[in-house]
């Protein structure tokens, strides 16, 4: 019993002193139960592969150029998307959250396109972009704009009336007040926006990957499904978990960090 | 240093509730002269804020003209300075950035405003604190920060809604101290509206009571400065001052 307690305490430690152990630790009993459950070997290898199947499929992988190529491919297609959705989706937001008029014209059809799904446009597009890049980059640039859009109306709805009015009081001109006040208060928002538009834009660019593309993780998956690959399938699969992971915490939330909560507009 | 006044002022607000219109204002007639610290007292509801949002410009009135210094009033400016009960500091920016804002709007360079807003920062002792941002500051240190906001861009008239009401009581003396040594020492024209009778005898040079939309009563207070609690506390003109004033708004 003391043994196990002195051993948690240096896990604790050690943990705290490592923060990508932390990270790493709660995937020890996944990774664990896994590879119990492929050697008990209830199921044939090809149909349930160990994680060391999975290392040696990595391998092979990025050996032959191909997982190096298709991520970047991948990467390069989100980043692309998120741009051109913020692009538009920053400057609408902020149109309609300032302007009562656009609201009312908007707001309805925003709600009503929100609600078909970035894959329901799929059929449509094919038939009218085939099967290729501007298929896929519509997809992304409308997935990443509703919530872009969306946060940032409710970002500049946020900012209190009495900050527009110490900014005019302290002589700021209407375009100042957009530049000091609404833009900067709305910032918070806008970057919780993102980080939805960016989590949901990579999930619909792999589905529409597996449907439209000839490259990408996403088309990787569905090729080893015809190759009846499942190890390169469930590598796909932790290669986006993964990505995720690092895209969050290394590039979103730091910026939430610096900003919003910062400022107090965020709560911890 | 401009004059401040109000000539038949009015404001009428449609209840949508009772479906009829709503008086708040009725025939407000006020002049306050440049450099004078006027203080508007009165119950909750008596209009007293309305007024002071009427001069900033944040809203219209129904009837009569606000004047500043001959021009009337269109809409919010640099030439009134406003100092809010909530403090309105723009959470984004520093205390320094703060202070800096309106003249960054005039267009003072960079080096010129940061000096100018370090000045004012010494004048309520918060030098230490440019660098912060204000979520970081107490309620008390976050008001200094927005009185000196409001003075760094020399405004010709200095409105405050009850500045001080959100800060707990030992900060508000100190506060009021403060004020008046600044009112004191560079005599700005000061509009400040309180619930707090004594407040507003212990700021003021003259106390206008106000009930149920109209001017009840004006009460000069001749009262020598520099004040400071300590003294006035026991002070037999400042108790007697207090005590009419208060059963004014009581009556209100």
């Amino acid at each position: 019993m003391n043994a196990a307690l002195v051993l948690w305490s240096w896990c604790l430690r050690t943990s705290a002193k490592w923060p990508v152990l932390q990270t790493l630790a709660p995937f020890v009993p996944v990774v664990a139960l896994w590879w119990a459950v492929a050697a008990w070997g209830p199921f044939p290898p090809a149909f349930f592969p160990s994680p060391m199947d999975v290392v040696r499929a990595f391998g092979s992988l990025v050996y032959r150029g191909i997982l190096p190529e298709y991520l970047g491919d991948s990467i390069a297609r989100l980043a692309a998307g998120a741009a051109v959705g913020m692009a538009l989706g920053i400057p609408l937001g902020l149109l309609i959250g300032l302007s009562r008029r656009a609201y009312t014209a908007l707001w309805p059809i925003l709600l009503f396109f929100q609600a078909i799904g970035d894959i329901a446009w799929l059929p449509i597009l094919i038939i009218w972009f085939g099967f290729g890049m501007t298929t896929m980059t519509v997809i992304i640039v409308y997935t990443v704009l509703f919530p872009v859009v969306l946060n940032t109306v409710l970002g500049v709805r946020s900012v209190r009336v009495e900050l527009y009015r110490a900014a005019q009081s302290l002589g700021a001109t209407p375009a100042r007040v957009l530049t000091e006040v609404v833009i900067p208060g709305a910032l918070p928002n806008v970057i919780t926006g993102l980080r939805n538009g960016l989590g949901y834009g990579w999930r619909a660019l792999i589905a529409a990957e597996m449907i439209v593309g000839t490259s990408g993780i996403g088309f990787l998956m569905f090729d080893a499904r015809r190759a009846g690959s499942v190890v390169e399938i469930v590598l796909g699969m932790i290669v986006l978990g993964i990505l995720w992971y690092i895209v969050d915490a290394w590039v979103l939330a730091p910026i939430e960090r610096a900003t919003g909560r910062r400022w107090g507009l965020v709560t911890q | 240093m401009k004059t401040l006044s109000l000539k038949s002022l009015s404001k009428t607000y449609f209840d949508l509730y009772a479906g009829s219109h709503h008086t708040a204002l009725h025939d407000i007639s006020l002049d306050v002269p440049a450099g004078e610290f006027v203080a508007i007292v009165g119950p909750s509801g008596c209009g007293k804020s309305t007024i002071l949002n009427m001069v900033a410009g944040f809203i219209a009135p129904s009837g009569g003209e606000i004047l500043v210094g001959g021009e009337p009033v269109r809409g919010p400016g640099a030439d009134r300075g406003v100092v809010f009960q909530s403090f309105a500091l723009f959470p984004w920016k520093t205390v320094l950035e703060n202070v800096g804002f309106g003249p960054k709007m005039r267009g003072v360079p960079k080096a010129e405003r940061d000096e100018i807003a370090r000045d004012y920062l010494g004048l309520v002792g918060l030098a230490h604190a440019a660098d912060r941002y204000p979520n970081e500051l107490s309620g008390g240190m976050q008001q200094r920060v927005g009185v000196v906001r409001a003075l760094a861009n020399e405004p010709d008239i200095l409105l405050m809604d009850e500045p001080f009401a959100s800060v707990d009581a030992q900060t508000r003396m100190t506060l009021q101290e403060e004020l008046t040594r600044i009112w004191e020492d560079r005599r700005p024209t000061v509009v400040f509206i309180t619930h707090d009778v004594p407040e507003a005898v212990f700021l003021a040079n003259r106390v206008v009571v106000l009930s149920k939309g109209r001017i009840l009563e004006q009460v000069e207070v001749p009262l020598a400065r520099p004040r400071v609690w300590d003294r006035l506390v026991e002070d037999d003109a400042f108790k007697s001052l207090s005590n009419k004033v208060l059963a004014l708004v009581r009556a209100a």
